[in-house]
C-alpha cells in the first residue's frame, strides 16, 4: 500500500494520499464554517450591540449649558442679567502636583494659597473638573496669566456667561441665588433628566421656583475622539435652547422704596435709644401687593445680601458670614416668616364677631384701661391705661382698644366652638398662601388640639384657657402670621372681599420672537370670602379712620390720598416689641396694600406706619415729605 | 493559446483568487493606515510599500513558476543550513521590534527572516519526508522529523517569536498527516505539547503577559484596558460592521485608531468593520477557493514531494487564517500572526506570493 517506488522516482505518491488530503479539506471546511458562523454571531446577531459600543467609543457628547433666562420687573427693567466674565480656573489634580503654579497664581490674584485651595476643595462633584478660582479678571491679570502660561501648569482662562445683578442687593430675597446642584436636588429632579452634577440651579427665590422656565434646554456637542480621547472634529452641534425670560410683578421703584423704607425705619427706631421704642431694631420686612389681583409689587427683607456672592460658588468665608447669628441671618426672607401679628389681627376678630353675631356694629363698650373679665387674678391692660371710656367698634379699631377685643375674645371663648380660629383660617392664617416663592411659613392659628399636641411633654400646659382665646383676639399669644399673610388679608378687605393667591411671576418671554405669555390667574387662585360686603365696608371705614384720627394718624398726617390701615405692636417673649403696620391706599380705590414689620422696632404707629407711608407714596407716584422724624404712637 | 489551454497549464482560478485577495488586502491596508495622516504622517506610506512588495512578490512568483520544483530537493541540505544560519544571524544583526529580534533592515525594506524561513522549512521538510525510504511509520521517522523542525523552532522561540513557532508546528502536523504518519505519532506530539506547556508555565518560561495574551480571548472583559483591550476593540469594530459594513474608508474604529496593529495583525477587523458580514465572508470564500485549489494541486502533484510541498503551503495558510481571523473575533489567542495576502508586511506578502508560485509550478507540471 504505502509503497515507496525506489526504481524510477523515489518519491512517487502512495495511493492513499487522496484520502489524507480529503481529511485536510474537511479540516479546512470546518475552519471556514466556524469562522463564518462566528462572524454571523458577531456582526448580524450582535451587530446592533457592537454598533452602540462603537458609537460610545468614538463619540463624546459634551453638554452645552443653555443661557439662563433674564429676570425683569413689571416695567421691563432688568433685575437679573447674564454677562460674559473671564475667570481663571485651576485643575485640581495638577494643582496637587505643581504647588509652584499655585504659589505664582496666589501672587497674581492677590489671594492666599489657602483661599485658592479652599476654592478648589469646594467642588462637590467631579473632583477632577477644573474649578474657577476667580471671576472678572482685570486686563493686567489676564495678560500676565496668558504670558506666563508655561509656568502656570493646570491654570486656564475661561469665559462664561455669569449671573449679574445690576441693582446689587436689590430684591435679593425675591430673586434668590443660584448654585451648584446638590445630590438631593439631583435625586429630586431625576425625572427631569436634564440635570447633571456640576450644573447650576436656582437655589432660592424665583430663581428656584421658576427654574424650569429660566433654565432652558442644554445643547450638546458631539465630538469625534480618537483612542486617546483627543477631540478630532465636531460631528454635530445641537445648540442649547436659552431659558425664557421671566417678568415679575415687582416694580423696581417700589421695591427700592420698600427696601429703603425698612432700612430707614430700623435706623430711625435705633436712634430713639430706648429699647421699648425700637433701639434694638435689627431686622424687618415689607410686602406690597396689588389688592386687585394679588400681584406682589415689592417684597423687602432686612438685612439683605448680594446674590452675586454666589456666582461661581460662594466662598466659605462669605457663607459663614451669611450664617453667622451676629449678622441676623440675611438669607432669611422675613416677609415669609411668621411673627405674632399684634393688633393688625384685630380686623379678623372684628369681622368674625360681626359675622357670628357676637357683637353688632352699633354696640358700645366701656374701656377703663384694664379688664378683669377673666377674674380679678387675671387683670389685663389696655395699652391706654387711662382707658378709652365708652366707645364703639370703629373706635376700638382706629384707636386699637384692647379692652373691646378682650371682651369679644371672651365671647368667642364662651360660644364654645373655636369660631375665632375658624375665621382666622378663613382669612388665610395658619396655612401658606401658596405664593410662588420658596420657604413660606404657615404661621399658626392655635386651638385646643394644637395646644395639647404642642405641650405633649408638659401636661399642665395642655389645657385651653379662656385667656388663650382672648390673646388671639388681639393678635397675641401663640398666634403667628407672616407679613405676606397679613398683606393678603388686608388686600381682601381692600378689594371688597376677594382673596387672591399672592404671586410674583407675571409673565414669561420666550427667548425667540419675544413672545410674552402672561401667567393667568387660575380659579383656585382666587376665592370670595364668605362675609357680607356690608361688614367689609364697615371694616374699611374703620381702617380708614386709623389713619385720620387713630393710631396711624400722626404717621399719615398730610398724606395726599385717602388711606386705610392698622397698626400693631406685638409682644415676643425675650424680645422688645415688634412693630407692624398693614394698610392700603387709596382708601376709596385701593391699588396697593402694604404690610410692614420691624423686629423689635417698638410701636407700629411710630416705626412701621411711617415706613408704610413712604412705600405707598412711591407706589402711588406721589412726592411725599414723609411723616417727619418724631412720630410717637404708644398703642399696640 | 486560448484561455482553456492556458488553464490547463496555469490554475487560473487560483490566480484569480490570489489577485482578488491581494487587491482586497491593498485596499484594506490603505483604509487602515490612511488615518495616520491624522498624526501628520504620509497617508500613502504603507500603501506604497505594500504595492512595491506586491510587485516584487509577483516577480519572484513568476521566477518560481518557471523553475522546476523537482530540482529543489537537491538543495535541501543547503537550504536547511541557510535557514538556520539566517535565524541565528537575526540575533546579531536583527532589529528589535516589540521585544522580539526578528528584522533585517535592507535599504527601504524590513525583511523578516522568520517569514521566509516558514517557506524554506516547507521545502526542506517536504524533500526530507519525500526522500525517506521507509514508510514513515517508525519512531525514528517521527524523531527525525521533529528534529528537522525542532532546530529552527528553538531558534524562533528564542527570538522570541511564538507565532512563527506555532506556524512551524502547523506545517509539521499538516505534512505529517498527508505523508502518512500513523495516528499514534500525532497523539505523542499532542501529549508532548501539553507536557511542555504545563512545564513551561510552571517554570515561568512564558512571561505573565504572554500567558495573559494567550488566555485573554476566553474572557476579554477580565482586563479590558490591558491585554483584553485589543480584542474588545476588535470585536467592537467587527461587530459594528453588521451586515453590510460601514463602507470602505468609513470605519470609525479604524480611522480613529481604536484598533491597535490595525494594518497588520488586526487587518481583518478593518475589513469586518468596513465591509460587514458580506465583505468578510467574501474574503473567507476567496481564501476557501485558494485552499481548495491548493488541495487540488496536492492531489494532482506528480510526486510525493510536490504533494507535500503543496500540503505544507496549504497548512501554513490554513493555520494563519484560522489564528489571525480567530483572534480578531475572539476564538483564538492573540498572537502576532499576519493574515496571508491581506496584512501589511512586505516579507509576508512576498513569501505568500512565493507559495502561490510554488503551487502553480506543481500544478503546471502535474502531467510532465
Amino acid at each position: 500500500m504505502k509503497l515507496i517506488d525506489t526504481t524510477l522516482e523515489r518519491n512517487v505518491k502512495p495511493e492513499d494520499v487522496r484520502s489524507r488530503l480529503l481529511i485536510l479539506s474537511f479540516i479546512a471546511i470546518g475552519i471556514f464554517t466556524i469562522l463564518i458562523s462566528r462572524l454571523w454571531f458577531l456582526q448580524v446577531m450582535g451587530g446592533q450591540m457592537y454598533m452602540e459600543l462603537a458609537e460610545g467609543n468614538y463619540i463624546r457628547v459634551i453638554p452645552v449649558d443653555a443661557p439662563r433666562g433674564l429676570i425683569y420687573d413689571r416695567n421691563g427693567q432688568v433685575l437679573v442679567n447674564n454677562r460674559p466674565s473671564t475667570g481663571v480656573s485651576v485643575s485640581p489634580q495638577i494643582a496637587e502636583k505643581y504647588p509652584e503654579s499655585l504659589k505664582k497664581l496666589s501672587k497674581i490674584l492677590g489671594m492666599s494659597i489657602g483661599e485658592i485651595k479652599e476654592k478648589i476643595a469646594e467642588k462637590k462633584v467631579d473632583p477632577l473638573k477644573p474649578r474657577v478660582i476667580k471671576w472678572d479678571l482685570t486686563d493686567q491679570v489676564l495678560a500676565y496669566i496668558e504670558e506666563h502660561k508655561m509656568e502656570l501648569l493646570g491654570v486656564d482662562i475661561v469665559t462664561e456667561p455669569i449671573r449679574s445683578y445690576p441693582h446689587g442687593t436689590l430684591g435679593a430675597h425675591i430673586l434668590g441665588y443660584i448654585g451648584e446642584i446638590s445630590e438631593q436636588e439631583m435625586a429630586k429632579l431625576k425625572d427631569t433628566g436634564d440635570y447633571m452634577l456640576g450644573d447650576t440651579i436656582g437655589k432660592t427665590g424665583v430663581e428656584s421656583i421658576y427654574e424650569k422656565i429660566l433654565r432652558g434646554e442644554k445643547g450638546s456637542q458631539q465630538l469625534e475622539v480618537n483612542a486617546s480621547g483627543r477631540p478630532l472634529r465636531v460631528i454635530k452641534n445641537q445648540d442649547p435652547i436659552p431659558g425664557s425670560n421671566l417678568v415679575l410683578s415687582v416694580d423696581l421703584n417700589v421695591q427700592q422704596a420698600a427696601e429703603q423704607a425698612i432700612n430707614e425705619a430700623i435706623q430711625q427706631a435705633k436712634s430713639t435709644g430706648k429699647p421699648e421704642n425700637g433701639a434694638n431694631a435689627d431686622a424687618g420686612a415689607a410686602v406690597v401687593l396689588d389688592p386687585r389681583n394679588g400681584e406682589i409689587i415689592a417684597m423687602a427683607s432686612y438685612p439683605t445680601y448680594n446674590p452675586e456672592l454666589f456666582v461661581g460658588g460662594i466662598s466659605k468665608q462669605d457663607w459663614d458670614n451669611l450664617l453667622n447669628p451676629d449678622n441676623k441671618f440675611p438669607l432669611n426672607n422675613r416677609a415669609l416668616m411668621a411673627y405674632p401679628p399684634g393688633s393688625t389681627f384685630k380686623p379678623v376678630t372684628l369681622i368674625g364677631a360681626l359675622a357670628d353675631g357676637l357683637t353688632a356694629k352699633d354696640e358700645s363698650f366701656l374701656c377703663q384701661g384694664s379688664w378683669d373679665g377673666l377674674g380679678k387674678k387675671w387683670v389685663r391692660w389696655c395699652w391706654n391705661h387711662s382707658g378709652h371710656g365708652r366707645l364703639g367698634l370703629v373706635k376700638a379699631i382706629y384707636d386699637s382698644c384692647d379692652t373691646v377685643f378682650y371682651i369679644i375674645g371672651q365671647r368667642f371663648y364662651r360660644q364654645g366652638e373655636e369660631r375665632l380660629q375658624y375665621w382666622a383660617k378663613i382669612f388665610g392664617f395658619g396655612s401658606i398662601t401658596g405664593v410662588d416663592l420658596p420657604m413660606e411659613a404657615k404661621g399658626r392659628v392655635p386651638d385646643k388640639a394644637w395646644k395639647k399636641e404642642f405641650n405633649k411633654g408638659n401636661p399642665e400646659y395642655q389645657r385651653w384657657y379662656p385667656g388663650d382665646t382672648v390673646n388671639i383676639a388681639i393678635g397675641q399669644g401663640d398666634l403667628l402670621a407672616t407679613p405676606l399673610q397679613m398683606a393678603s388679608f388686608y388686600a381682601a378687605i381692600a378689594n371688597g372681599g376677594t382673596f387672591y393667591r399672592p404671586h410674583i411671576g407675571k409673565a414669561m418671554i420666550s427667548w425667540n420672537g419675544n413672545v410674552k405669555t402672561e401667567f393667568q390667574i387660575k380659579p383656585e387662585d382666587k376665592h370670595e370670602l364668605p362675609v357680607s360686603k356690608d361688614m367689609i365696608r364697615y371694616t374699611q371705614s374703620a381702617l380708614e379712620q386709623v389713619t385720620t384720627q387713630g393710631t396711624a394718624a400722626a404717621a399719615f398726617a398730610g398724606f395726599p390720598v385717602r388711606t386705610a390701615g392698622k397698626t400693631g405692636t406685638s409682644q415676643v417673649r425675650g424680645k422688645e416689641d415688634f412693630a407692624w403696620y398693614v394698610g392700603y391706599a387709596p382708601a376709596d380705590d385701593p391699588k396697593y396694600v402694604v404690610a410692614v414689620m420691624i423686629e423689635q422696632g417698638g410701636h407700629g404707629g411710630s416705626t412701621a406706619a411711617p415706613a408704610a407711608r413712604k412705600i405707598l407714596a412711591t407706589a402711588l407716584g406721589y412726592y411725599d415729605k414723609g411723616a417727619g422724624s418724631n412720630i410717637y404712637d404708644p398703642s399696640r | 493559446m486560448d484561455l482553456r489551454s492556458i488553464n490547463r497549464k496555469i490554475d487560473l482560478t487560483m490566480v484569480a483568487a490570489v489577485l482578488l485577495l491581494c487587491i482586497y488586502g491593498v485596499i484594506a491596508v490603505f483604509s487602515a493606515t490612511q488615518s495616520t495622516s491624522l498624526n501628520g504622517g504620509d497617508p500613502y506610506f504603507f500603501l506604497k510599500k505594500q504595492i512595491v512588495a506586491f510587485a516584487i512578490g509577483l516577480v519572484i512568483l513568476l521566477a518560481l513558476l518557471f523553475s522546476n520544483y523537482n530540482k529543489w530537493k537537491n538543495y535541501m541540505a543547503f537550504l536547511y543550513v541557510l535557514n538556520v544560519l539566517v535565524l541565528i544571524a537575526v540575533f546579531f544583526v536583527g532589529q528589535t521590534h516589540k521585544g522580539a529580534q526578528s528584522w533585517f533592515q535592507i535599504g527601504f525594506f524590513q525583511l523578516q527572516p522568520s517569514e521566509f524561513s516558514k517557506l524554506i522549512l516547507i521545502v526542506t521538510l517536504a524533500s526530507f519526508l519525500a526522500n525517506r525510504k521507509s514508510q514513515l511509520d517508525s519512531m525514528r521517522d517521527l524523531l527525525l522529523s521533529l528534529a528537522h523542525v525542532g532546530l529552527p523552532l528553538l531558534l524562533v522561540l528564542a527570538q522570541p517569536d511564538l507565532g512563527t513557532a506555532m506556524c512551524y508546528i502547523a506545517i509539521l502536523l499538516g505534512m505529517m498527516l498527508v505523508a502518512g504518519f500513523p495516528g499514534r505519532h500525532f497523539a505523542i506530539i499532542i501529549l508532548a505539547g501539553i507536557i511542555i506547556a504545563i512545564v513551561g508555565i510552571q517554570l515561568h518560561v512564558l512571561k505573565d503577559y504572554q500567558i495573559d495574551r494567550l488566555t485573554v480571548f476566553v474572557n476579554p472583559d477580565n482586563d479590558p484596558k490591558g491585554a483584553g483591550y485589543n480584542l474588545l476593540q476588535s470585536k467592537i469594530a467587527i461587530g459594528s460592521g453588521q451586515l453590510f459594513g460601514k463602507g470602505i474608508f468609513s470605519g470609525t474604529q479604524t480611522r480613529l485608531q481604536f484598533l491597535p496593529e490595525r494594518h497588520t495583525d488586526f487587518i481583518f477587523s478593518v475589513i469586518g468593520e468596513e465591509a460587514g458580514f458580506f465583505g468578510a465572508t467574501l474574503l473567507l470564500l476567496l481564501f476557501l477557493v485558494l485552499i481548495m485549489r491548493g488541495l487540488q494541486t496536492a492531489v494532482f502533484a506528480k510526486n510525493l514531494f510536490g504533494t507535500l510541498l503543496a500540503t505544507g503551503i496549504i497548512s501554513l495558510w490554513l493555520f494563519q487564517i484560522l489564528v489571525n481571523i480567530g483572534m480578531t473575533i475572539g476564538l483564538m489567542p492573540i498572537t502576532g500572526i499576519p493574515l496571508p495576502f491581506i496584512s501589511y508586511g512586505n516579507s509576508s506578502l512576498i513569501v505568500h506570493l512565493m507559495g502561490v508560485g510554488i503551487l502553480l509550478n506543481i500544478y503546471a507540471r502535474r502531467y510532465v
